[in-house]
């Protein structure tokens, strides 16, 4: 589904991506981890075509698609939500929903027709759903609550119908029990949309209870990839990054 | 459009040298109160769109001060100072509310303030245009060259201006003062988390940018005639200025300054009706062809 | 949706009716110019808003459009001798046509360069008509007037039809305005203002739908100046001056800037200060610095704006 071959990118003279391979099956469940400054964000940033890759290739399906604008890759089937959730702070939940289904469509820049439209309406009332921010269509984004505006960050992803979603960082800032909650709620999109999930996250427990596969980033390059037993048992892993972060998240 | 005037005057030294000077001394004038502008706005990030007004109040303070003492200095001097406790005020008072919120609301500030101050100037000093005259030290005959005209006070004016724009300079690269000032223009929360104060780094630089525009409007008093409204367009071709020399550098402001002065200089014999339209033209080339400025950094 | 959309036109056909009547209560010729005259400028400064309320586009020179639109169409009266239907929609061309280039070339700035830009385009647009005397008649403004020819019965000459014209034009803009920010494009305006960034991670080419916006902002601004050049009979170099940008950004600030018809209030405010201000007081400026002042400083949202911030709070609060 999506293939990174010799991925590189520096940023002022800081190799910030340095030749990264991997491969991400459809369907599949994937978390990325890796110590902060690892390039975890930048690999998402690279896929979706906020910076174009200095050099190597990014495969969607067959298509090439390294160095793309965003809204191409965005509207190939690349669906991503934000570390600090990304939001509209001045429309409703709905609105903003409507508009993301809008620009999917490609109706956002109709002169004519009003919303809201009863097809891109019932579409929206799903993904309200499929997160759980039904009761709150009518609130203005702003004034959510954070873990809301992480839900709404990722229903905006879901809007545009991704074949592969890109979630960096869904739990963070949140409490214990609200990261339960959180990555529940993402399991339970993966499976009935059976889409292609990448997630960054920094809590072990949550990334070996949940992923399929973990793909480990260090320095800008893959560390390790593999099952969750395998990179528990990892012995660069537990070096480079678990050894410090897995004990003090544990404790 | 007088192209045919304009080659007579390149073709004759007296007039090439006449126009320059005065070119000159327009861009000197100019340069102090662009160069406020630009400090004020690469350190605040804030257009200070009434930057004409206090030139205006740097002449009419000047014009008091003389004909209360009969000292230029004097009057030069205390101008500048005041109108520079004037920034320093109407910075603390005013401008500092509306820093967080969007640029509409900066420039609303300023135009309430101009227009306040128009009327107070009209009911101060009166609707009239005022002359404060030359002053007694620089009553005596242009030195000529080529037949060109060079008033002593011009001479005068431009050794001041450049002195200043020396000293500007030695003060932001060379002083710990300067130094905050441009770190604070970089990055106003790190320095504040280094436990400078912010507020005062504003006003100061509020407070200098006010006391180079007084200055400016102070030593424009013995060759231009004062009126409510003059800031007008200083304020304009201030703003052409420092955004062709670039927002926050004090030498892009010289440069842009002394070419807006020929423009205006030159312009009126061969394109009397354009020479703000030509200022507009260089303008809008160097937003399209490098929106900062030819001097400014990028960011 | 569609019953929504009735019930705009009914609202629309209402207003339309209520300034008809209007002059049946105050007949005199006071009323008429300053309903002609707020006319244009609401046109102007709710086109002004789309871009700066609800794209987040700051322009500092949109007056570029006013006087683009006075003076194009009061040429083509006046040279061409054309009739006003063809003039009106020629000038709408004009200045869509313009608003493409200009807005192409200012889009691609950021922030403050975007408003500096729009700014030096207004002012060189202004510099051409002052230097351009033979066609434009310097900074004299347009001599001779503009004719007035009748078309469908109607005789602009005539104050009264002029009047109705206005009133149908100003209707019909809000209308159609009104119409745009409700539409997939107005939301999607609103987003770019919000936040382009995520915008464009939804697949919204950021730049096209701002071009869009600045062209359709330029076309209605056009019309405000083409209506006051119908007024007037002639057109000014003033129209292209910067003051009427920033007449129209007060307007908007005072209104409100976050509501659709805070600038159409806001327009009424400022007209009616003018005329009640210099009436009492030759301290102008004064008066108006120290109003401009409260609201920037005390006022923020607009008078429109705190009235519907007000009432939804009690309504929040009586639940």
């Amino acid at each position: 589904m999506l293939t990174v071959e010799n991925l590189h990118k520096s940023f002022g003279g800081v190799n910030a991506i340095n030749g990264i391979d991997l491969k991400f099956d459809a369907g599949t469940l994937t978390a990325i981890i890796g110590p902060n400054g690892a390039g975890k964000t930048s690999f998402f940033n690279l896929i979706t075509g906020a910076f174009a890759p200095d050099q190597g290739r990014i495969l969607f399906g067959t298509d090439d698609i390294a160095g793309l604008s965003s809204p191409d890759i965005v509207k190939r089937g690349i669906g991503r939500a934000f570390q600090i959730a990304s939001i509209f702070p001045s429309l409703t939940v709905r609105e903003t929903i409507l508009g993301a289904v809008n620009a999917h469509r490609g109706w956002h820049t109709k002169l004519r027709r009003r919303f809201p439209l009863g097809e891109a309406n019932a579409q929206a009332d799903e993904v309200m759903e499929l997160v759980g921010l039904t009761a709150k269509a009518d609130k203005l984004s702003g004034n959510l609550s954070h873990g809301d505006q992480k839900l709404l960050d990722i229903a905006l992803a879901l809007a545009l119908e991704p074949r592969v979603l890109l979630l960096d960082e869904p739990t963070a800032g949140m409490g214990p029990e609200e990261r339960w909650q959180m990555i529940d709620t993402v399991h339970k999109l993966w499976q009935r949309k059976q889409m292609t999930l990448i997630f960054i996250e920094h809590d072990m427990d949550i990334v070996f209870k949940y992923a399929q596969t973990i793909r480990v980033l260090s320095y800008g390059a893959v560390l390790a990839e593999g099952k969750p037993d395998e990179i528990r048992n990892h012995p660069k892993v537990i070096e480079a990054y678990l050894g410090t972060a897995y004990e003090k998240g544990r404790g | 459009m007088d192209p045919q005037a304009l080659l007579t005057c390149l073709s004759t030294a007296s007039c090439v040298i006449t126009q320059t000077t005065g070119g000159l001394i327009s861009g000197m004038l100019l340069f102090l109160v662009a160069a406020g502008l630009s400090l004020i706005f690469g350190t605040l990030k804030v257009v200070n769109f009434m930057h004409g007004s206090l030139y205006m109040l740097g002449a009419y303070f000047a014009y008091t001060l003389y004909t209360a003492t009969g000292n230029f200095t004097i009057a030069v001097v205390g101008a500048a100072l005041g109108v520079g406790l004037f920034g320093l005020v109407f910075e603390r008072l005013f401008m500092s509310r509306v820093y967080n919120t969007d640029v509409l609301m900066q420039l609303l500030v300023c135009y309430g303030f101009i227009l306040i101050l128009d009327d107070a100037v009209k009911i101060i000093w009166g609707a009239e245009f005022l002359s404060m005259g030359m002053p007694a030290a620089f009553q005596r005959p242009p030195i000529m060259i080529a037949g060109g005209i060079l008033p002593v006070y011009y001479l005068f004016l431009i050794g001041v201006t450049l002195g200043v724009a020396l000293l500007l300079g030695l003060l932001l690269t060379r002083t710990r003062a300067g130094k905050i000032v441009r770190a604070a223009a970089v990055n106003p929360t790190m320095t504040s988390a280094l436990g400078i104060n912010t507020a005062l780094v504003f006003g100061g630089v509020f407070a200098l940018g006010g006391l180079l525009a007084g200055l400016s409007g102070a030593l424009a008093a013995p060759v231009r005639s004062m009126v409510a409204g003059m800031g007008f367009s200083i304020l304009i071709e201030s703003f052409i200025v420092t955004v062709i020399g670039g927002m926050g550098s004090i030498g892009g402001a010289l440069v842009g300054a002394l070419l807006i002065g020929l423009v205006r200089s030159f312009g009126t014999i061969g394109f009397p009706l354009f020479t703000e339209g030509v200022m507009f033209l260089f303008m809008t080339l160097v937003l399209i062809t490098k929106p900062s400025g030819l001097f400014g950094k990028e960011h | 949706m569609r019953s929504t959309v009735w019930l705009d036109i009914v609202i629309a056909a209402a207003a339309m009716a209520v300034l008809l009547l209007l002059p049946l209560v105050f007949p005199g010729k006071a009323f008429s110019d300053f309903m002609i005259r707020l006319s244009a400028f609401a046109i102007f400064a709710t086109s002004l808003n789309l871009l700066v309320g609800y794209t987040g586009l700051v322009s500092f020179g949109h007056g570029l459009f006013y006087g683009l639109g006075a003076y194009s169409f009061a040429l083509m009266m006046q040279k061409l001798g054309t009739s006003i239907p063809v003039a009106f929609i020629a000038t709408v061309g004009v200045s869509a046509a313009v608003a493409t280039v200009v807005g192409a070339i200012c889009i691609r700035l950021k922030e403050i360069y975007f408003s500096f830009l729009t700014l030096a385009f207004q002012m060189l647009l202004h510099s051409v008509i002052i230097a351009w005397t033979p066609l434009t008649g310097g900074d004299q403004g347009l001599t001779g007037g503009v004719p007035r020819p009748p078309f469908l019965g109607i005789r602009l000459d005539d104050p009264q039809h002029l009047y109705i014209f206005c009133s149908a034009v100003l209707v019909v803009s809000l209308y159609i305005m009104w119409h745009l920010v409700r539409s997939p494009f107005g939301y999607t305006m609103r987003m770019i203002r919000d936040n382009p960034r995520r915008a464009e991670f939804l697949g919204v080419r950021v730049w096209r739908v701002r071009l869009l916006a600045f062209v359709v902002a330029g076309v209605f601004g056009s019309i405000g100046g083409l209506l006051m050049s119908l007024f007037v009979s002639s057109a000014y170099p003033d129209f292209a001056y910067w003051t009427v940008s920033g007449e129209a950004v007060f307007m908007i600030l005072m209104g409100g800037i976050s509501v659709f018809f805070g600038p159409l209030v806001g327009a009424v405010m400022l007209l009616l200060l003018n005329d009640v201000v210099t009436r009492v007081t030759e301290h102008y400026s004064l008066m108006l610095g120290i109003i401009i002042l409260c609201f920037a400083l005390g006022l923020r949202k607009g008078l429109l704006g705190f009235v519907l911030w007000a009432w939804e709070r009690r309504r929040a609060g009586a639940q």
